[in-house]
C-alpha cells in the first residue's frame, strides 16, 4: 500500500531526533546486567543515565532482521511477520470482561480465558492470541497458567507479554512441550514475547530482565513501552512519537546486542491523557494517527511493526467502539503494519469483550482486504470481457470470468456485517451488536480447537505444579 | 485597594496562572512588606488555588491548570513554611501515599497528592517501588487520617490487599481510612 502521513523527509527528520534523544539523556536501567550489555559495547555512562553512540545505534539496528516467520502450534499457521500484512492481534490483559449473558462488566476469571481464547481461534482474521486477566490464579504462576491456558485452547501464534522474568522457564517449557524441542522453538516460534520498559525512557529492573530473558530464549521480542501524551511523554504528537520511538529503538538494539539477528518488533502503544479525568485514551484519531506515524519511523528504520489499533473509549459494543477500531485498524493498516494489536477491547483497553471481537474480525477482514495489492494483469483490466459482451449484447452476470473473479474473492463478503434486503432484515431486525453476541454464543459452544495429546496435556500439568511448588511456597 | 491587598490579589492571580516564578517573587515582596506569613498563605495563595478548583469545576481548567497551579501555590507556600514554625495551619488531615513495590508508576498518584495538597491535607508521598511494610510502617509513625495506595500492573494490585491485610493483623485498619486507585482496580 502506498500511503504515508510524513513525508520521506520528515520520517527522516522524527526518526534523527530520536536519536538525538539516545545520545543525549538515553535511558535508565536497573538492571545491572542490562547495563553491562550496553556498556561493554560501546554506550557511555553519564551520571545515573546510559547514553548511545553513532556506532552502537548503527551497529545495533543493521542486524535487525526485517521479516519472520511465527506459526501456530502443529503447524497450523504460518506468519509472514515483516511483509505488513496487518495481522490482528487480541487485546492483552484485560482484567475486566462484558459477560456474554448480562451485558455488564465482571472481573475476567480462568472460564473467559478459555472461552474468549477458543472463540478467537473460531474467528478467521483473528491472527495472534494475547491472554485475558484472569483474577482466580495465583499471581505467583499467573503466566504459566496462561500459557498452558492458551495452549489448550488454540493452536493460532500466541503472543505472551511478560513483566518480568521470574516465569520465563516455565512459559518455555510448555511452548517446548508444544514444539517438540527447544531447537524446533526456536526453528518455528509459536510465540511473540513482548516486554514493556516504562516512559519516559526506563528501562526499569523487570522489564529490562525480561528482554535479556525473551532474547536469550530465542523467540521474537517485542518491545512495547506505553507513553501518554501529556503526562509521561510531551504534549505534542510528533514529541511523542520521537520519545516512543527513541524509546523502543533503545530495546530493539540492546535485543541486537545480547544477540545480533533476533527476531524482534517495534511495538508502539502511545496514548493520550484525558486532560479532565487523567485517563489513558486509546481513542481515534490520535491512536490511530500516532501508530501509523511509528509504523513510518520502523519501515524507516527496517523493524516489523506492530501497534495496538482495535481499540477506543468506548465502553460498549456500539457505534463509537465501531468506527473508533475501524478508524485506528485502517490507518494503521494503510500505511502498512504488520500486526495491528488490542482486538477485542473496549474502555480503552481495559476490557475484553466476546462481542466485540466478533465485530473486530469483521473489520480485520476488511483491513486485510483494503491493503491487499493491487495486481494489474490484462485478465483482472478486462478489456477483452468488456468488449465481449458488448458485442454479443449479452451480460457480465452469466460470464464464466465473472463466475472466476467471484470465486476469487473480488467481492468482499462480510463475516458479520447485513446485507440482506430491507424486508427481509425487517423480519428479525437484528442490530449487529446483538448479531455479533449471537455469534459468539454459537462459535464458543460449537467450535473444535486442534487438541494438544494427552502426553502433552500430562506434561502441562506437571509443568504447572512445579511451577505451583516453586513459586508459592 | 491597599498595597497589602494589591500583592495578596496578585499573588492569587499567579497561582490562578500557574505562574510559579510569579508566585515566588510576589510571595517574598509580601514577606518584605510585612506581611503576615498566614495572611500571605490564606489570602494570597489559598485563594488563587480555590479559584483553580472552581475552574476546573466548571470545565473552564483542565488537569495542566491544575497541576501547574499548584505547583505555583507550593513555591509560595515552600518561602513562608521556615517563617510559620510554632503557628498552626489548618489542615484537612494527613495522607501518606506511595505506589506499591515492584511498581514504578508515579503520574496518577502524584496527580491525587496533589489535588489533596490543594484542598487542604498533609501528605506525605513515600514514592515508587515502596515495599508494603513501609506502608504500614509510616501509618505506626505518622498516624495519618488516610493511607492512599497506587499499583498500575496487573501484576502489582495484589500488593494493595497485601497492606490491608498487614494493617488488619496489626490491629491497624479501625485507625487509618485506606483508599486505593490503578486502572486495574476500576
Amino acid at each position: 500500500m502506498r500511503f504515508e502521513i510524513l513525508s520521506e523527509q520528515e520520517v527522516k527528520q522524527v526518526h534523527e531526533a530520536s536519536l538525538e534523544i539516545l545520545k543525549r539523556v538515553g535511558i535508565h536501567t536497573a538492571s545491572q546486567k542490562f547495563k553491562e550489555i550496553l556498556l561493554d559495547n560501546g554506550c557511555k555512562e553519564q551520571g545515573e543515565r546510559i547514553v548511545f553512540t553513532d556506532d552502537v545505534i548503527y551497529k545495533g539496528l543493521k542486524t535487525v532482521p526485517a521479516t519472520f516467520e511465527l506459526y501456530g502450534r502443529n503447524n497450523s499457521y504460518v506468519l509472514e511477520i515483516g511483509k505488513k500484512k496487518a495481522y490482528c492481534q487480541t487485546c492483552v490483559g484485560t482484567p475486566s470482561m462484558i459477560d456474554l449473558d448480562t451485558g455488564e462488566k465482571r472481573d475476567t476469571l480462568t472460564k473467559d480465558l478459555e472461552e474468549y481464547t477458543r472463540l478467537a481461534d473460531a474467528l478467521e482474521y483473528i491472527n495472534i492470541i494475547s491472554p485475558v486477566f484472569p483474577r482466580d490464579v495465583p499471581q505467583e504462576i499467573i503466566l504459566t497458567v496462561e500459557t498452558a491456558t492458551l495452549l489448550r485452547n488454540t493452536s493460532k501464534p500466541l503472543s505472551i507479554c511478560i513483566e518480568s522474568e521470574r516465569e520465563m522457564p516455565y512459559i518455555i517449557e510448555l511452548l517446548t512441550a508444544v514444539a517438540g524441542s527447544a531447537e524446533a522453538l526456536k526453528q518455528k516460534p509459536i510465540a511473540t514475547i513482548p516486554i514493556s520498559p516504562l516512559s519516559p525512557l526506563e528501562y526499569g529492573y523487570d522489564p529490562a530482565e525480561a528482554l535479556i530473558a525473551a532474547v536469550e530464549a530465542g523467540l521474537p521480542l517485542g518491545v512495547e513501552p506505553c507513553p501518554m501524551m501529556g503526562s509521561t511523554g510531551p504534549m505534542t504528537l510528533l514529541g511523542t512519537a520521537v520519545q516512543h520511538n527513541a524509546e523502543i529503538l533503545a530495546g530493539v538494539i540492546a535485543s541486537q546486542l545480547i544477540k545480533p539477528g533476533s527476531a524482534v518488533t517495534h511495538s508502539s502503544r502511545a496514548t493520550f491523557m484525558d486532560m479532565r479525568s487523567g485517563l489513558g485514551l486509546w481513542a481515534m484519531p490520535e491512536l490511530g494517527y500516532a501508530g501509523a506515524i511509528m509504523n513510518q519511523l520502523a519501515q524507516y528504520a527496517n523493524i516489523p511493526c506492530a501497534p495496538g489499533g482495535y481499540c477506543g473509549a468506548s465502553k460498549t459494543t456500539d457505534m463509537q467502539s465501531g468506527y473508533e477500531h475501524l478508524y485506528n485498524a485502517l490507518l494503521e493498516g494503510l500505511v502498512g503494519s504488520d500486526i495491528i494489536g488490542s482486538a477485542g477491547s473496549l474502555d480503552n483497553a481495559l476490557i475484553s469483550c466476546y462481542a466485540m471481537l466478533v465485530i473486530d474480525n469483521e473489520l480485520s477482514s476488511v483491513v486485510q482486504r483494503t491493503i491487499k495489492d493491487f495486481e494489474v494483469t490484462e485478465d483482472k483490466l478486462a478489456v477483452n470481457i468488456i468488449a465481449e459482451v458488448i458485442e454479443k449484447k449479452s451480460n457480465f452476470l452469466e460470464h464464466k470470468h465473472t463466475r472466476k473473479h467471484f470465486r476469487a474473492g473480488e467481492l468482499w463478503l462480510p463475516p458479520l456485517g447485513d446485507r440482506q434486503t430491507y424486508e427481509k432484515w425487517a423480519v428479525s431486525k437484528e442490530k449487529i451488536e446483538d448479531k455479533a453476541r449471537r455469534t459468539a454464543k454459537e462459535l464458543i459452544a460449537a467450535h473444535q480447537v486442534i487438541p494438544l495429546s494427552e502426553e502433552i496435556n500430562r506434561e502441562f500439568d506437571r509443568i504447572i505444579a512445579y511451577a505451583r511448588k516453586i513459586e508459592m511456597k | 485597594m491597599s498595597k497589602k491587598e494589591e500583592i495578596l490579589t496578585q499573588l492569587a492571580e499567579a497561582v490562578v496562572e500557574g505562574d510559579d516564578e510569579s508566585a515566588i517573587t510576589l510571595t517574598q515582596k509580601a514577606i518584605d512588606d510585612g506581611v503576615d506569613p498566614l495572611t500571605i498563605i490564606n489570602e494570597g495563595l489559598t485563594k488563587g488555588i480555590k479559584i483553580v478548583g472552581e475552574y476546573f469545576g466548571n470545565g473552564r481548567y483542565f488537569l495542566p491548570d491544575l497541576l501547574l497551579g499548584a505547583k505555583a501555590m507550593d513555591s509560595g507556600v515552600r518561602i513562608l513554611e521556615p517563617l510559620l514554625v510554632g503557628t498552626s495551619r489548618e489542615s484537612s488531615g494527613t495522607v501518606v501515599i506511595g505506589t506499591v513495590q515492584g511498581d514504578l508508576h508515579e503520574i496518577g498518584k502524584n496527580i491525587v497528592a496533589m489535588m489533596l495538597k490543594t484542598s487542604g491535607f498533609e501528605v506525605i508521598d513515600l514514592g515508587v517501588d515502596v515495599a508494603s511494610s513501609k506502608f504500614v510502617e509510616k501509618v505506626k509513625e505518622i498516624k495519618p487520617d488516610i493511607i492512599g495506595i497506587s499499583a498500575l500492573l496487573t501484576t502489582t494490585i495484589g500488593r494493595q490487599k497485601e497492606i490491608i491485610e498487614i494493617l488488619i493483623e496489626e490491629g491497624l485498619r479501625d485507625t487509618v481510612k485506606v483508599m486505593i486507585g490503578g486502572c486495574p482496580n476500576k
